[in-house]
């Protein structure tokens, strides 16, 4: 016993040696995942490719869910289930909640928050809709290769 | 006169103005048409406005020579407002700073009535007028404006001929109108055919050229099978804005009107792909106190080849509704023309509201003779009886049932011209090709169609209402929601020229307040009410 202990001395004396972390945020998953809540979509998308752990949690849609509603007061319950169906709230961000947030950011007004939601989800669902078509037409329809509904939000590339 | 702008006008005062009095000359075709058409080219706007506030200073400072310069002022080439104004600031004898280019203009000898803001100008020997211009970069673009200038020329003398040709086809003389056909077919290699006027000219030649060749079946412009209709509609719903503005604020409409009920059924008067119907599902489901059960009866052409097109939309809807659980059910009903429906194909129930949706379909059932039951009448009365807690009707903003033909040409030309322009603004291909077809076969309609055949009878918001009024009708007022919804989707496309506007309780969108599109909501009044309404 009195050999351990000098042991552990003798470990601990080494490391202290050396800088030992004292802190590893990995080790404190609710703490990283508060930090990750904060940011915005782009830098919550880098993040995803730090490490698994950090991409198990960007990937998560309950922090997609905080980002889209982040500056508008919680939405009723049922919504969730709803945007669920529809694809997530990753895919609503990137796609919809996002670009309408930066184009509309130009002539924001305060107010216009929630009906920012709200036309996103709109956008959204009829997105989801052409996705729909997409996989069920039948050949005689026009294959799209990914659904157009929403390319007017994307930037206009110079032709 | 016909008013043409073009191009963006935020500089004010630049409303183009061209005259068609001078039809009967332009066929002597002088070195430079008559023209009084003012346009100020983008590129000049900054320049046009910094001589504006100067002109505006100037005319401050002399309050007495303003209504002299009014009556004296020499055009010596309108259609260059810049220059005008150039001229008019050495009225003022403002000292010029010195030039650094030349602008060398030809006089218009203009023999012709004047729009009432500028006057006419007496024929004046050649000189060269100098414009005014404050650093060597200008001189380039004055250069440039040269070139453009002449390329303008054509287009207005195009229009011009349009013009002409339209009175022609009007008057019966065939023969000159088919060898003014020939002149533009071939002033149109001298245009830009790849945006503005060049493009929609071509289109207007194309249907003049069939109203003329072919005579006025026009069958194959018609025609285009469902299928192909079904297309090109997508893709001009997804290229610029006016769909989508049109579904967003009947939703909207529907929506308020169907707060509280919890059985509700719609009827679209036009399904195609079904595209207005998932954000009014989406929004029933997120609806406080949950959603009804929603019956939609989607009215469409029948398919040609067995293929149940309707039914295949009403499964894709149905899945969707599933997906985020609204009680949902789906009846297609199949039918050529909107007239050939009877009211009871949709099954009403009468505990259930009802909402009624057409999105340009009203339009076509009106026939060119005012007789007692035109389809128009019999459809709005069978709509009357099934008394909807809403009917919502997006139609065209303009005056194509005109019967003159010349009026209803010049009507379509301007107002073409307009929805070419603010698709400018779409990048997306082949979006943007398709949804050009789309249109150019609303102008062959509208232009080489006649009789049954011409189903492109757009009539303005005003006619509607007095339509509608008088058919038992009354409106209801869009709300607030709907004019923000509507403000915050045009804000999301790039381009900046649409404009929403708030007419009545109606509202319309528009490019560059022009309006194109005009979306209403109507209520029917209970019949012991119209005895008193009715006058």
């Amino acid at each position: 016993m009195v050999q351990n202990h000098r042991r552990e001395d003798h470990e601990t004396g080494g490391e202290n040696k050396e800088k030992r972390p004292k802190f590893f945020i990995n080790d404190h998953v609710d703490i990283l995942i508060e930090i990750l809540e904060r940011l915005d979509g782009r830098s919550l998308c880098v993040a995803a490719s730090v490490c698994r752990l950090w991409c198990t949690i960007a990937r998560n849609d309950s922090l997609w869910e905080k980002l889209c509603f982040r500056h508008v007061s919680p939405p009723p319950s049922s919504v969730r289930s709803v945007v669920l169906a529809l694809g997530g709230y990753k895919r609503l961000y990137t796609g919809c909640v996002r670009p309408v947030r930066s184009r509309l950011g130009r002539v924001r007004r305060a107010s216009w928050a929630r009906d920012e939601v709200q036309l996103s989800l709109s956008l959204f669902c009829v997105d989801y809709y052409e996705r729909l078509g997409g996989s069920n037409s039948n050949g005689r329809l026009v294959e799209k290769s990914s659904p157009s509904s929403l390319m007017f939000l994307c930037k206009p590339v110079n032709v | 006169m016909l008013r043409y702008d073009s191009t963006s006008s935020s500089a004010g005062s630049s409303s183009g103005s061209l005259s068609s009095s001078s039809s009967s000359s332009s066929s002597s075709k002088p070195p430079q048409q008559d023209i009084d058409g003012y346009k100020v080219r983008s590129s000049e706007l900054r320049q046009v406005a910094q001589r504006l506030e100067r002109l505006e200073t100037a005319m401050g400072n002399s309050p007495a020579d303003f209504s002299q310069l009014a009556s004296d002022a020499i055009l010596y080439n309108p259609s260059d407002l810049a220059c005008w104004v150039d001229s008019l600031l050495t009225e003022f004898a403002e000292p010029p700073p010195t030039c650094s280019s030349d602008f060398i203009v030809d006089p218009v000898n203009n023999q012709t009535v004047v729009n009432s803001a500028w006057t006419a100008a007496e024929p004046h020997t050649p000189q060269v007028h100098q414009n005014i211009t404050y650093d060597e970069q200008q001189s380039l673009d004055n250069q440039l404006t040269v070139v453009t200038a002449m390329e303008e020329d054509s287009g207005i003398r195009l229009v011009h001929m349009l013009m002409t040709c339209a009175e022609c086809v009007q008057s019966g003389d065939l023969s000159l109108a088919t060898s003014l056909i020939d002149d533009m077919q071939g002033l149109l290699t001298h245009v830009n055919t790849i945006c503005g006027i060049g493009k929609v000219a071509g289109h207007f030649i194309d249907a003049l050229s069939r109203r003329i060749f072919q005579g006025m079946g026009g069958g194959s412009v018609n025609g285009g099978s469902a299928f192909e209709n079904e297309i090109l509609y997508h893709h001009f719903y997804e290229a610029c804005p006016y769909l989508k503005f049109a579904h967003f604020t009947a939703n909207q409409a529907i929506l308020e009107a169907f707060d509280g009920h919890d059985c509700v059924h719609v009827v679209d008067f036009n399904l195609m792909h079904g595209l207005q119907w998932p954000a009014l599902i989406q929004a029933l489901a997120l609806r406080p106190g949950g959603p009804p059960l929603l019956r939609l009866t989607g009215i469409g052409p029948p398919p040609p080849d067995g293929r149940d097109s309707l039914r295949e939309i009403g499964l894709r809807l149905a899945e969707l509704a599933r997906s985020v659980n609204v009680r949902f059910a789906f009846r297609g009903v199949a039918a050529s023309r909107l007239e050939d429906v009877k009211p009871w194909m949709l099954q009403v129930n009468p505990k259930e509201a009802v909402a009624v949706n057409s999105i340009m379909q009203l339009h076509r059932l009106l026939g060119c003779e005012q007789t007692r039951n035109s389809p128009i009448d019999t459809v709005l009365s069978w709509i009357r009886g099934l008394n909807p807690k809403i009917m919502t009707v997006v139609e065209q903003e303009a005056n194509h049932n005109q019967p003159g033909f010349l009026d209803r040409f010049t009507e379509a030309l301007y107002y073409y011209s307009t929805m070419f322009d603010s698709l400018e603004a779409c990048r997306i291909q082949p979006e943007k090709a398709l949804a050009e077809i789309y249109i150019q076969r609303e102008i062959g309609n509208v232009v080489s169609c006649e009789g049954s055949a011409r189903v492109e009878r757009h009539e303005p918001l005003a006619k509607w209402r007095r339509r509608l009024s008088g058919a038992g009708f009354r409106a209801l007022r869009l709300g607030s929601n709907a004019f923000k919804q509507a403000s915050m989707l045009l804000t999301l496309f790039s381009a900046e020229g649409y404009s929403v506007e708030e007419n009545e309780g109606c509202l319309s969108l528009g490019w560059h307040s022009s309006p194109l599109i005009a979306a209403s909501a109507w209520q029917a009044v209970p019949a012991w009410d119209n005895h008193m309404s009715s006058s």
